[in-house]
């Protein structure tokens, strides 16, 4: 299941927002936690989904962008857990956080490329909050919640190579939109696809490249093993050659002793 | 050399000094955050935020914890490995500051984590794709050998017969297996940043990163082994040759020599000699880090300011910092975004306390162990058959009479 | 021996345990995944991505001056959808991506559609009972004709009850310095628009049709959709800002008060006045004719906070200087009241004599039905063709009509932007049966204006006073200054 987001449909109703939160039973009356300098709400653990508003120096059009997780084809948070409380579904391709696997370390908050997942910091035992994806509906067959309450069709969701097809088509057909589907693919790409005909650096995406940061990680632990074990043999072979010197001269005293004697 | 008032209760020495009354007094400080903490989840006792979800403890306690323990290992390689026999001195004390910062470390971790009664999750749930498991694995096996280890010391004294006996028959294999883990964690520390390609700043993020703390870890570790014992020394009066000291910080010395020709290596490699004369804060802040954590404790090391111990004290102190900047610089400086974060007062409480407490633990074992090469490392004045109560007075009152 | 078994035991639980594990980890037994433990609307439940007849919701900009929406009320039913798209032709006329802002014309049906109270007007209530307790600060209060009509249901009374003097009452006991009557306003208005009219008609011909313009939706709507109409727009400020204007200028000089010191509040039926009153173009030297509106919900939350009871209060006449009203202001508050009002002055202005009994009593322009046509024969001036129109999409049909016809067969058009007009407002009262309502409420404001000892607006002797005292006559250089405006063209914030 992927999602399409196009950036020029969205009115900024925020539908897509409440539809999420009365999904997922999120706070509504909490205060957001970060405000930026522009006056966009950033995401926080009641808000899994915003709506940030770009309208000013760079474009003077007035653009709305649904900002949320991305499930990246190759989680950085989930690669990142060490407890495996983060997982790609397989099926789905939603990042699915389980929290009653998660210690609460936070290296997945560090590892996201985008920030996306919050952390509950006024909870007893506090835990992370990003986008699922709406998991359960979404295996069930249905959209995910913000999905199915855009009434524009800024959003559509459906399967990625298709949607990936129908993007190119509106993009080569409209002149109006930039030449790039952002997600198709960042860091890996990922499930959540954007079009836009304002360039996506004024809409507040980030740059990043196109190589999924878990090959770095992914090549240093592949190295880790081999390493270890020379480094182990190395030692081990030192320690013995130690052991068997120290002995040597051991006995040779002992010899010594013996003649002496 | 100074004399202490000492207790003697069930046969164990405590010596009360004013400086040790107030590290109680902060140690019993931070074990009230610690409750708050354990309670009432971070809100009241951190100034962590989204944006730095990181903060001192694991910047400063975790990461620099494990940099400065790593004099342990780094002292264990060269004399049980390499057979620099002459090190051997100081073998002990490093072995014990290590298993101390290992443990406070731990400890730190524990607070660190939100759900800390899910602590143990790892052992079952294993997200073997993640630099973190292999840190988590390496740290409890580390402690784990490092204690016994340590333990041969302790029955020395106690429950001595048979248990000493088997640990010393053991000890060359853990010497082995307490060589190969810390050197692997060492470095996955430095992996631990490699995902977060995208949010560091170019010049900390590098695909040398585990190397960088491993062999940091390394020069730190034989810096920090000059500080403990010149510390020793006026404390304890236990003192080590100049040139014993001066031939371990050489060698720690060459791998900070090895760093700087790999960090110059991947500046030229990568075009990234613009970054650095920016001006801007990471700019500035990488200078700093290099100029004084690395250049100038190079240029003492091969001036003749090496010879006296000033210099070398110097040395090993802008190392050791040098280093804590290079890891706070990791944590914060390199993800600096908009948020600004400075510790709240609960961990820097936290943070002193479990330093304290460490202090406190290293002083006790030092004084009723033989880890500075003597049998008594402190003499001492002892009121004879002083219980409990009398010890409880003395922490109220430092000064009777 | 005990050693060795204590040992074999340790290992046992050790290696039991790492294998409990690894079972509890193969089995995937990871717990629930966070979230979904809520609901959703009914429309969005079923498998994938059924179309669905009515979803989603209308976009309130942050900054939107006359409605505001609590997210935790929304359940996304779509009914705000419905009526800004089916009943006020807003939603979905203009083309995306967006240019500048999100098109509002701040007429608040869907505040009154929305089930869930989610969506409500932005309340002025607190600050006027700021105002109240300031006392430097002279609060003068006006009535919209529609309120009057209305009030009472938020009290429990019989939809279409008449509590004008009830609420003169009402706000004199909660503390408001002056009550007067916006139906003098629309009378002022009525004899500035004839005036107009009758100008245009005769002189400036290509300004015809002409257009009404005291419903600040439709003035919106119009500076939005149709800028090529706004030329036709009638330059008199709504009876509102005419009044407001004319307390910060006649009743101040009169009063001997300081303007800035005065509070000007309005009861209105409307949403859309609390942007008007923000618009710049309405300013006379730099102040605003207005500083409040409350709607008539508003104001019977404001009474209930003072603990005044509708039904018990002590009845009271309009204050003096601004409060005689007539017949032909009083219907202003329902549609096709403005062109009847209107064409009773007009007569009058062409001919001299007061209107005959059927234009008194003019049938085809009161109603429901959404567009009304009719001819009104003046002498001297011959059958001027009038249209009215309520509800802003039946205004789209019409004007589309009119642009694809090339020229309107229309001297006059009406256009209210509420279904009903003024009665139907968004800031009236939520009622039960939302037709019947607006019924009752027509047929009293009829009766209001039968039982009116003056039916005309020009007979209204404090009119006829203040164009003696201050105005001088209709369209003079004074009156063009207080009481009339200009618009905006506000096209190209939605079109390219």
């Amino acid at each position: 299941m992927a999602v399409l987001v196009d950036i020029t449909k969205c009115i900024g109703c925020e539908g897509c927002t409440v539809a999420c939160k009365r999904y997922n039973n999120l706070n509504f009356k909490a205060k957001p936690r970060n405000v930026k300098d522009d006056g966009n709400v950033e995401l926080d653990d009641n808000r899994w989904t915003v709506i940030q508003k770009f309208h000013g120096e760079k474009n003077d059009k007035l653009r709305f962008v649904k900002k949320q997780c991305l499930h990246c084809k190759e989680p950085a948070c989930a690669s990142a857990c060490f407890s495996k409380a983060i997982q790609k579904d397989e099926k789905t391709g939603a990042v699915v956080y389980y929290p009653d696997l998660c210690v609460g370390c936070r290296y997945c908050l560090v590892a996201c490329p985008y920030s996306i997942p919050k952390y509950q910091w006024n909870e007893q035992f506090p835990q992370v909050s990003k986008c699922q994806m709406c998991s359960e509906r979404v295996s069930k067959g249905d959209a995910p919640a913000c999905v199915s309450a855009c009434t524009t069709g800024a959003l559509m969701s459906g399967d990625r190579d298709e949607l990936l097809k129908k993007a190119h088509e509106i993009i080569n057909s409209d002149s109006r939109y930039i030449n790039h589907i952002y997600g198709e693919y960042e860091v890996g790409g990922a499930e959540w696809l954007y079009i836009s005909d304002v360039p996506f650096e004024d809409l507040g995406f980030k740059d990043v490249s196109n190589v999924p940061v878990t090959s770095y990680t992914k090549s240093y632990l592949s190295k880790v093993p081999g390493l270890a074990a020379c480094w182990a043999l190395f030692l081990s072979g030192i320690a013995f050659y130690n052991y068997r010197v120290d002995k040597n001269r051991k006995s040779h005293d002992d010899d010594d002793q013996d003649k002496e004697g | 050399m100074k004399v202490y008032k000492c207790f003697r209760i069930l046969g164990w020495d405590f010596t009360i000094t004013p400086v040790r009354f107030v590290l109680t007094g902060l140690v019993a400080l931070m074990v009230a955050t610690v409750v708050l903490r354990l309670l009432t989840g971070f809100q009241y006792v951190t100034n962590l935020t989204d944006e730095t979800p990181w903060g001192m403890w694991i910047a400063f306690d975790v990461m620099c914890g494990v940099a400065l323990a790593g004099g342990g290992y780094s002292t264990a390689l060269l004399v049980s490995i390499f057979q620099y026999k002459e090190f051997h001195i100081v073998a002990r004390g490093a072995l014990l500051t290590s298993l101390l910062g290992y443990i406070l470390v731990m400890a730190g971790l524990f607070l660190d984590i939100g759900q800390w009664f899910n602590f143990w999750r790892p052992f079952v749930s294993w997200g073997y794709t993640s630099v973190l498991f292999e840190v988590f694995w390496c740290i409890s096996i580390y402690t784990t050998v490092l204690s016994i280890e340590f333990f041969e010391i302790i029955t020395e004294r106690i429950l001595r017969k048979k248990l000493h006996r088997y640990i010393v028959k053991i000890l060359p294999v853990l010497i082995v297996i307490g060589l190969i883990f810390p050197v692997m964690h060492q470095s996955s520390l430095g992996g631990l940043f490699l995902i977060m390609k995208e949010r560091m700043f170019p010049l900390w993020w590098s695909e040398f990163l585990p190397l960088y703390f491993l062999l940091s870890s390394f020069f730190i570790g034989s810096a920090m082994v000059t500080i403990e014992t010149t510390l020793a020394k006026t404390a304890y009066g236990h003192e080590i040759p100049h040139n014993i000291m001066l031939k371990l910080t050489r060698v720690g010395a060459g791998m900070m020599f090895v760093y700087l020709l790999l960090k110059l290596y991947d500046l030229f490699e990568k075009h990234e000699w613009n970054y650095v004369f920016q001006g801007t804060l990471q700019s500035n802040m990488y200078c700093v880090e290099m100029l004084f954590g690395i250049l100038i404790p190079l240029m003492i090391i091969v001036s003749p300011l090496s010879k006296k111990r000033g210099g070398l004290l110097t040395y090993a102190v802008l190392t050791v910092l040098g280093v804590i900047l290079n890891r706070l610089n990791c944590v914060f400086t390199s993800m600096y975004e908009s948020g600004s974060y400075f510790p709240g007062i609960g961990e820097i409480i936290v943070s002193v306390g479990l330093i304290s407490l460490g202090v406190l633990i290293y002083c006790f074992l030092v004084e009723n162990f033989n880890i500075l090469g003597n049998e008594r490392a402190v003499q001492i004045k002892i009121d004879k058959d002083k219980d409990i109560k009398n010890l409880i007075w003395a922490l109220l009152r430092t000064k009777r009479r | 021996m005990s050693n060795k078994m204590s040992r074999r035991k340790f290992l046992k639980v050790v290696a039991g345990s790492g294998v409990l594990g690894f079972g509890v980890m193969a089995s995937g037994c990871k717990g629930k995944p966070s979230g979904g433990d809520g609901w959703v609307s009914s429309q969005y439940e079923g498998k994938g991505n059924f179309p669905v007849n009515l979803k989603g919701r209308v976009a309130i900009s942050a900054t939107n001056p006359s409605i505001e929406r609590d997210d935790e009320k929304c359940i996304l039913c779509g009914q705000c959808v419905d009526a800004c798209k089916n009943v006020m032709g807003v939603y979905g006329n203009y083309p995306l991506p967006l240019k500048q802002e999100i098109a509002c014309v701040g007429c608040g049906q869907c505040v009154m559609q929305c089930p869930s109270g989610a969506i409500t007007e932005k309340s002025h209530v607190r600050k006027v009972l700021d105002a109240l307790d300031d006392d430097t600060k002279h609060v003068v209060v006006q009535t919209a004709p529609a309120t009057k009509v209305s009030l009472g249901e938020e009290f429990g009374m019989p939809q279409g009850t008449s509590v004008g003097k009830k609420m003169a009452g009402a706000l004199k006991a909660a503390g408001f310095d002056s009550v007067f009557d916006t139906c003098f306003a629309a009378d002022l208005t009525i004899m500035e628009e004839a005036s107009e009219f009758v100008q245009r008609l005769t002189k400036k011909k290509d300004e015809i049709p002409h257009l009404t313009s005291c419903c600040p939706g439709w003035v919106k709507y119009c500076e939005y959709f149709y800028p090529e109409l706004m030329h036709n727009l009638s330059t008199c400020k709504s009876p509102q800002n005419m009044l407001g204007a004319t307390i910060k200028s006649f009743y101040a000089e009169k009063m001997g008060i300081n303007p800035s010191n005065i509070v000007n509040v309005s009861i209105m039926p409307c949403t859309a006045k609390k942007f008007e009153v923000g618009r710049e173009e309405l300013e006379v030297d730099g102040q605003q004719d207005m500083d409040y509106v409350l709607t008539t919900r508003e104001l019977a939350v404001l009474l209930k906070h003072k603990g005044i009871d509708l039904n018990t209060v002590a009845e009271a006449e309009y204050d003096s200087v601004l409060g005689e009203s007539t017949g032909a202001g009083r219907i202003f508050g329902a549609t096709g009241g403005v062109t009847e009002a209107a064409v009773r002055t007009a007569y009058y202005l062409a001919t001299g004599s007061n209107p005959p009994a059927d234009l008194l009593d003019w049938k085809p322009v009161r109603g429901m039905q959404s567009v009304k046509e009719a001819v009104a024969g003046i002498p001297g001036v011959g059958a001027v063709n009038i249209a009215v129109c309520h509800g802003l999409e039946n205004a789209r049909q019409l004007l589309d009509g009119i642009k694809t016809a090339g020229s309107s067969k229309w001297q006059f058009i009406e256009f209210m932007a509420c279904p009903g007009g003024c009665i139907g407002g968004g800031g009236q009262p939520k009622s039960m049966d939302a037709v019947e309502a607006k019924k009752k409420r027509i047929e009293a404001i009829y009766k209001e204006d039968t039982g009116a000892a003056k039916r005309c607006s020009h007979d209204n002797a404090e009119i006829q006073s203040i164009y003696k005292d201050f105005f001088g006559k209709p369209l003079s250089e004074k009156a063009e200054k207080y009481l009339h405006t200009t618009f905006v063209n506000r096209h190209d914030r939605l079109f390219d």
